[in-house]
């Protein structure tokens, strides 16, 4: 019985990939009015989006930033929209313009690359990031901090549950977690990595409050499979990829490297067991897709990991209550995350 | 219990002490002109204490890496920013200047420009400006100990943009600088030492002359220029400054250029 299972879930899988393939040609005149999902990256004389799967090019003005829904119009050309022109820009309320004023909370109290740095830390936000920074992170291996990535929303959910446990039973707060991590998930920008942590987040917990014991591989084996029946072009996407790579590395690696590292100080030792069990299984694919792996890494991560768990409370504490004294504690700890990264990048 | 709440308390301690100190740490009682490396472009930081003069915010967004750099973290207000004149390579920058700092004063010439850039920066003067100020000929400012004589433009209707470039003599005790926008062939009419030129339109060579040269006898030029196809800075630019012997630095070789002064003596950082 279970073999028909198996066979059913495999076909369903296959014909999304098939009904969901693009349909265009080359030269023909596309428009398309959609809701942009996923964060527009700011280059100094453009922004791109993407829309299905389209990359577009567009001029810095009138600014797009996630959520909004715009109508652009162009010529697809080899998964690519050429000539596009941007027809009206609608920017949505709620839970995307709360992420807006977050982030310009941070960029007025802040200076550069400082606000940068805590946007990307507490909601994935690169948009802004500066453009010597950002190569100095790509260039030290710390990029995966600033990047949405699954160690913010499990880093919620640790924080959240604690905090919940406190005043309401375990069930309750079980169910109010997971309610707060989708709501995170879409305030940070529902991308792929963001994504896969929410659903397994989100199903170790509730086996939690049910008693009963989630298998961390069956978990991890369904998430994929869900994630691609809903969106069959993230299998070709990197960072989907890469956060799957990371957990499964981490899966196997990170209890023996913190074994091996047992003689050193444990503030040390829990960034650095990580980050060296995760680079196992990400390295390689860091090296073939973006041409760089940095040997230092490692250690580089050991010296400024353990700012991003203080930087994130701080920044998502004194953001929700608008305080900006508060908001200067965070000062010391991006300060040294800069210059440490600074100082490697040489 | 007492114990975890004990590391917290001590975490937030160390936090404050530390945030006080780098707050403290980050201002001083000299005058620093900074000649931010932004590429192809102007932007010129002064600095004294908590008080700023911006002059041209570059091409784009960089120039908010060098007022991170140079501007105490606390400080959320610049006193004053001059646009020399409306080319995307000296407002690029200031759109995000805008939207992140309070603008005390914004000089900058009444001039229609109609591209979508300049007028998403127009958009912004409404919220974030305190007061408009339109250069003249003449005008003197104050701001703290620094001062500013506004030597062009004049009132007579200009046939291009880089005509209307607003010249600045910014003074500092004894320390005098030249900033000149992209102004082509400005000369004072008489002998007027300047220790420190910017030199005009990234070393266009219809930009400096020899006659500015002879007026102001600079100790240092500076050239703001980053890679470009227009050939700047130009060969007779460079081979005018070398046989004048005045020393030059240029920002796309340097990187920043800092100078500092107590207002008697001065250096470069």
């Amino acid at each position: 019985m279970k073999i028909f299972v198996y066979v059913f879930l495999l076909l369903l899988l296959i014909f999304r990939f098939y009904v969901t393939r693009p349909v265009y040609k080359n030269g023909q005149t596309l428009t398309l009015t959609q809701k942009v999902l996923q964060e527009p990256v700011r280059y100094a004389s453009y922004q791109s989006v993407t829309l299905t799967g389209l990359k577009i090019y567009l001029p810095l003005y009138p600014e797009i930033v996630y959520g909004d829904e715009i109508k652009v119009t162009g010529i697809y050309e080899d998964g690519k929209l050429t000539k596009a022109k941007l027809i009206s820009v609608v920017s949505s309320g709620g839970l995307f313009n709360f992420r807006k004023q977050l982030i310009e909370f941070y960029q007025q109290n802040l200076p550069e690359p400082h606000a940068s740095l805590v946007a990307g830390i507490v909601l994935g936000s690169k948009s802004s990031i500066p453009e010597t920074f950002w190569n100095e992170l790509k260039l030290t291996g710390v990029a995966h901090v600033v990047v949405a990535s699954g160690t913010n929303v499990t880093f919620v959910a640790g924080f959240l549950i604690s905090l919940f446990t406190l005043c309401f039973p375990r069930r309750k707060s079980v169910l109010l977690v997971i309610i707060a991590i989708w709501l995170y998930a879409v305030i940070s920008g529902l991308e792929s990595p963001i994504i896969r942590a929410a659903i397994m987040a989100s199903v170790a917990l509730s086996a939690q409050a049910l008693g009963k014991l989630a298998l961390a591989w069956k978990t991890l084996i369904l998430t994929v499979y869900m994630m691609l029946v809903y969106q069959p072009a993230w299998i070709g996407d990197v960072g989907f990829i890469m956060t799957f790579v990371s957990v499964i590395s981490l899966m196997l690696f990170q209890k023996k490297m913190e074994i091996i590292l047992s003689f050193l100080p444990k503030v040390i030792k829990e960034g650095l067991s990580t980050s060296l069990a995760a680079q196992i299984g990400v390295a390689p694919i860091l090296f073939v897709t973006f041409g760089q792996f940095n040997i230092l890494s490692p250690l580089i991560n050991a010296l400024v990991l353990w700012t991003v768990g203080p930087i994130m409370m701080i920044g998502a504490i004194s953001a929700l209550l608008r305080i900006r004294y508060l908001l200067y504690l965070v000062y010391p700890l991006t300060w040294w995350f800069i210059n440490i990264v600074g100082l490697f990048s040489v | 219990m007492v114990h975890k709440y004990s590391r917290l308390i001590l975490g937030i301690e160390f936090l404050v002490a530390a945030a006080v100190w780098l707050a403290a740490s980050s201002v001083d009682d000299k005058f620093h002109l900074i000649a931010c490396n932004v590429g192809q472009g102007d932007a010129i930081l002064a600095v004294y204490g908590r008080t700023e003069i911006l002059v041209d915010g570059g091409p784009d967004r960089k120039v908010l890496d060098c007022l991170g750099k140079y501007m105490p973290f606390w400080d959320r207000t610049i006193e004053l920013v001059i646009l020399t004149h409306p080319e995307k390579d000296h407002y690029g920058g200031l759109t995000d200047v805008f939207t992140r700092y309070h603008i005390d004063n914004f000089m900058f010439n009444d001039l229609q420009v109609s591209s979508p850039d300049y007028q998403a920066l127009l958009s912004l003067v409404g919220g974030s400006v305190g007061r408009v100020i339109r250069p003249l000929k003449g005008q003197h400012l104050r701001l703290g100990l620094m001062s500013l004589d506004i030597e062009n433009p004049d009132a007579t209707p200009k046939t291009e943009l880089n005509l209307y470039s607003v010249v600045a003599e910014l003074r500092f005790g004894g320390f005098s600088s030249l900033l000149t926008g992209d102004i082509p062939n400005f000369t004072f009419g008489a002998k007027h030492h300047v220790q420190y030129i910017k030199v005009p339109h990234h070393g266009s060579k219809n930009g400096l002359t020899a006659s500015l040269l002879e007026e102001t006898t600079p100790d240092l030029a500076v050239i703001s220029v980053g890679v470009n196809t227009y050939g700047h800075p130009s060969p007779e630019t460079l081979k005018m400054l070398n046989e004048y012997g005045v020393k030059y630095l240029r920002t796309d070789q340097v990187g920043d250029v800092e100078i500092i002064s107590d207002g008697k003596n001065w250096k470069v950082k």
